[in-house]
């Protein structure tokens, strides 16, 4: 008998804690953040340099944890799925958060989540072989039309931002492009080496590493970057297509307002960080930041966008 | 300077000396332990890379995954279970000898063996990198179904004893990995709509499961036997120069498979080790005792997955594109250090290259260092009783599945596997065949499917290319051969007319 009282007064008392540890200030105790890809992606590494950071200005422990697979929507519904109340968060990147939803059921929606902000945003291109025979997207357009049938577009995945921008190319220009999928970037640039595709859709940094085995055709994005001056964007050659790669923090909605703030604060001080911007720098990616409100505006109307995209390309399930 | 002797300063240098050992060390110990494996250990030195002078944060990278390649060999010895896939052909023979007591020798043999595949690699990598990364380039996804199909006779070449069921077995490893997500066209295959099955089912746990549970789970079945422990001889023992001395063919036959393997993207360290036993099992006089603890299956495996070391930093260095994920994880960090991998770095960048080469051959020294030193230490577990050993092992295991991914999913995977291995055990099922199957089905089918983007449809075309209607002819061959053999050994006259239509 006195076992049984010693167990349940011991679990009162653990409940009480728990209840004072409520009560406290946010946050009495690491948060973890769940970063949906394997660890040392793009992803990985600047979740990783937010660390330190975002932890100094929250006054607490961040962890980070990779939870892989399902091409990020498995990391991205862990998030979506734990207690709202500030202490796990997911890192979640566009494809998982915008095209994945159209592609097939997924254990979350956009409504699962209260947003905290935009940690990155790393501008796309459009990239080819170096000796290839077009220099802009309207040579490249009057190959295809030349040649119908001939150009083959490798893809990071089906659904995936790179094959949003192809697709919308292609919508644009009124043009037929065959879709190679890859299991990434290292692959895609793989195929274009060997001849197997003809363009891709990387990151821009990529384009100043392999300078000399590829050229890029246009940055996707509204604005030219200002350490590549030389890199007209696809709007001002006709073809408004904005992708970039990017990716936010998110809870499970229902966030306290308390612990919203906190960590609004804490990414934004994290993304103005020296060591921060130190890495962005050596990625050759510009730092992004929106705070909570913009960001779910984004993302929402990202949403809305890659659906109509996926949706025109036959794409779309329900 | 002369930029050999600056490659020669820098790997020499305090800093990267003691990172190749850090390095090597750690991709031991985690090529060990079943569940971690290359990927992981290079993450996790990843970060400590950031803050580090270029030449000491590449050699504490490549010490890992030298390391690790051949860390996964001993555990296949002393436990009968693979510590990373790349191993799984190492527990044939290796497991097998370390029965028989001689648990010292085996890591005799497949330490001198990892060392000298590396070391050939190495050598590969500076006579020929240029060249073999153009030759890379000339595998395009038809090619990889060639290689892919021609990699499944190793199916039939190490289920000679059980031919029926290692094919069946095989079918099935097939079939397993096309669980998930489809790779072309995204839809989802045999999910049953369980969500965490859309990323498809890891290679990792089912290693785990398959080999060590269902080993551990044969044991507790068996009589506890307490006795005995004795027999088996710890330490580390190299084998004389003359039981080489017939093998030195065998090993160069591996060393090349591996570096050939390796130096194409998107293969790796499984295939080649799979490859280069199935190679030793048709070539080796001694092919009949493979399986029961010839030193020919060790070389085979052993120095065949190291020898891609070298040669999966050729397309990564040559042209910036990444072998596999680990060489992947190390682009993205040489990236970070400043360094631009492409055909300008053996242009631009000579005595970093040298300093590459020189901290490989350290890795290698280093890495036979590791394993004599440390051979004592593992093959004492040997000597661990049962009941405690299996425990053990099992939670180690458990984690280590858990681990990839981060997924409870793969830990009842890992336990299936376990179940469906132990059945497989009783009843004489090999399990190598399955695992052989899973590592090639997502390169067969997924390369097949691209080659049809490729030729927009047709089958046809892939049999226009010379290198991969090399590979097919070869495959036919190899599946003819034991028929032909048969033919002769009944009527000699008679089977020569009939070969040439077989």
């Amino acid at each position: 008998m006195h076992h049984r009282w010693n167990r349940l007064s011991a679990i009162a008392a653990g409940v009480m804690t728990m209840a004072a540890a409520t009560a406290q200030a946010f946050p009495d105790r690491p948060v973890t953040i769940v970063v949906p890809f394997a660890a040392g992606g793009g992803t990985d590494i600047t979740t990783r340099a937010m660390q330190e950071p975002m932890g100094k200005s929250l006054g607490t422990d961040i962890v980070v944890k990779n939870t892989a697979g399902a091409g990020g929507v498995a990391g991205v519904a862990e998030g979506a799925r734990t207690r709202a109340d500030g202490y796990t968060l997911a890192m979640a990147p566009v494809g998982p958060l915008t095209t994945q939803p159209h592609l097939r059921k997924l254990p979350y929606d956009l409504d699962s989540f209260d947003y905290v902000c935009l940690a990155y945003s790393a501008p796309s291109a459009f990239a080819v072989r170096r000796d290839a025979p077009y220099n802009t997207i309207a040579e490249l357009v009057a190959y295809a039309k030349k040649y119908p049938g001939k150009l083959t577009f490798a893809v990071q995945a089906i659904g995936s931002i790179p094959h949003v921008a192809g697709l919308a190319l292609a919508e644009m220009a009124g043009i037929q492009l065959s879709y190679l999928p890859v299991n990434g970037d290292g692959p895609a640039f793989k195929a274009l080496l060997d001849g197997t595709a003809d363009i891709f859709v990387p990151h821009v940094s990529f384009l100043s590493k392999n300078k000399e085995q590829v050229k890029g055709l246009a940055i996707l994005q509204p604005e030219r970057l200002p350490n590549l001056p030389d890199l007209p964007t696809a709007k001002e050659q006709g073809f408004d297509i904005d992708t970039p790669i990017w990716g936010g923090l998110v809870a499970p909605k229902g966030l306290p307002a308390e612990a919203k703030t906190k960590l609004e604060a804490g990414c934004k001080a994290a993304t103005e960080a020296a060591s921060f911007r130190k890495l962005m720098d050596d990625l050759a990616q510009p730092v992004a930041y929106m705070d909570g409100k913009a960001f779910e505006a984004y993302v929402r109307d990202q949403w809305t966008r890659n659906r109509r995209l996926l949706e025109s390309a036959g794409l779309k399930q329900e | 300077m002369d930029p050999l002797l600056a490659g020669l300063a820098a790997a020499f240098e305090p800093a990267s000396l003691l990172m190749v050992v850090i390095g090597t060390v750690i991709g031991v110990l985690v090529g060990v332990l079943p569940g971690l494996g290359s990927v992981v250990g290079i993450t996790m030195v990843l970060p400590f890379t950031y803050g580090m002078p270029q030449t000491a944060s590449i050699a504490l990278m490549l010490g890992v995954f030298c390391g690790s390649c051949y860390g996964g060999s001993i555990t296949a010895i002393v436990l009968n279970t693979p510590g990373t896939p790349q191993a799984a052909a190492t527990v044939l023979d290796g497991y097998p000898m370390a029965k028989r007591g001689e648990a010292d020798l085996a890591i005799g043999w497949v330490t001198a063996a990892s060392t000298l595949g590396g070391l050939f690699s190495v050598l590969i990598l500076i006579l020929a990198a240029p060249q073999l990364a153009a030759f890379s380039l000339q595998f395009t996804p038809i090619e990889y179904f060639a290689l892919g199909i021609f990699s499944l006779t190793c199916i039939a070449n190490v289920s000679r004893d059980a031919m029926a069921k290692g094919l069946l077995a095989g079918m099935a490893g097939l079939f397993l990995a096309t669980i998930g997500t489809d790779p072309v066209t995204g839809d989802l295959r045999f999910t049953f709509d369980v969500f965490e099955l859309s990323s498809g089912i890891e290679l990792v746990p089912v290693i785990v499961g398959l080999f060590a549970f269902s080993e551990m789970f044969v044991r507790t079945a068996e009589r506890l036997d307490l006795g005995g422990a004795e027999r088996f001889r710890v330490g580390f023992r190299l084998p004389p120069l003359r039981e080489w001395r017939p093998r030195l063919g065998i090993l160069l036959r591996s060393c090349l498979i591996g570096s050939f393997v390796g130096a194409l993207p998107g293969t790796g360290a499984a295939t080649a080790s799979f490859i280069a036993y199935s190679e030793a099992k048709r070539v080796s006089p001694r092919r009949e005792r493979m399986g029961h603890g010839e030193p020919d299956g060790l070389i085979a495996a052993e120095s065949s997955n190291n020898a891609v070391t070298g040669s999966a930093l050729v397309p990564t260095l040559a042209l910036g594109v990444p072998g596999d994920p680990v060489t992947a994880v190390m682009l993205g960090a040489l990236v970070i250090q400043g360094v631009a991998p492409g055909p300008q770095l053996f242009i631009d960048q000579m005595p970093l290259v040298y300093a590459i080469f020189f901290v490989l051959i350290l890795c290698n020294i280093v890495m036979f260092a590791t394993g004599a030193l440390g051979a004592p230490l593992f093959t004492r577990v040997l000597r661990i009783p049962e009941p405690l050993l299996i425990p053990l092992v099992m939670v180690i295991t458990l984690v280590g599945a858990y681990g990839v991914r981060g997924n409870m999913l793969d830990v009842w995977v890992a336990l299936a596997a376990g179940a469906v291995g132990a059945v497989m055990r009783v009843t004489g099922f090999p399990i190598a065949p399955m695992v052989i199957g899973m590592v090639l089905s997502p390169m067969i089918e997924q390369s097949l499917r691209q080659g049809l983007v490729v030729t927009r449809g047709s089958f046809l075309a892939f049999f226009e290319r010379p290198i991969a209607l090399t590979l097919f002819a070869l495959t036919a061959a190899i599946f003819l051969w034991p028929l032909v053999q048969r033919l002769r050994g009944k009527g000699r006259g008679k089977a020569a007319e009939r070969v040439p239509d077989a």
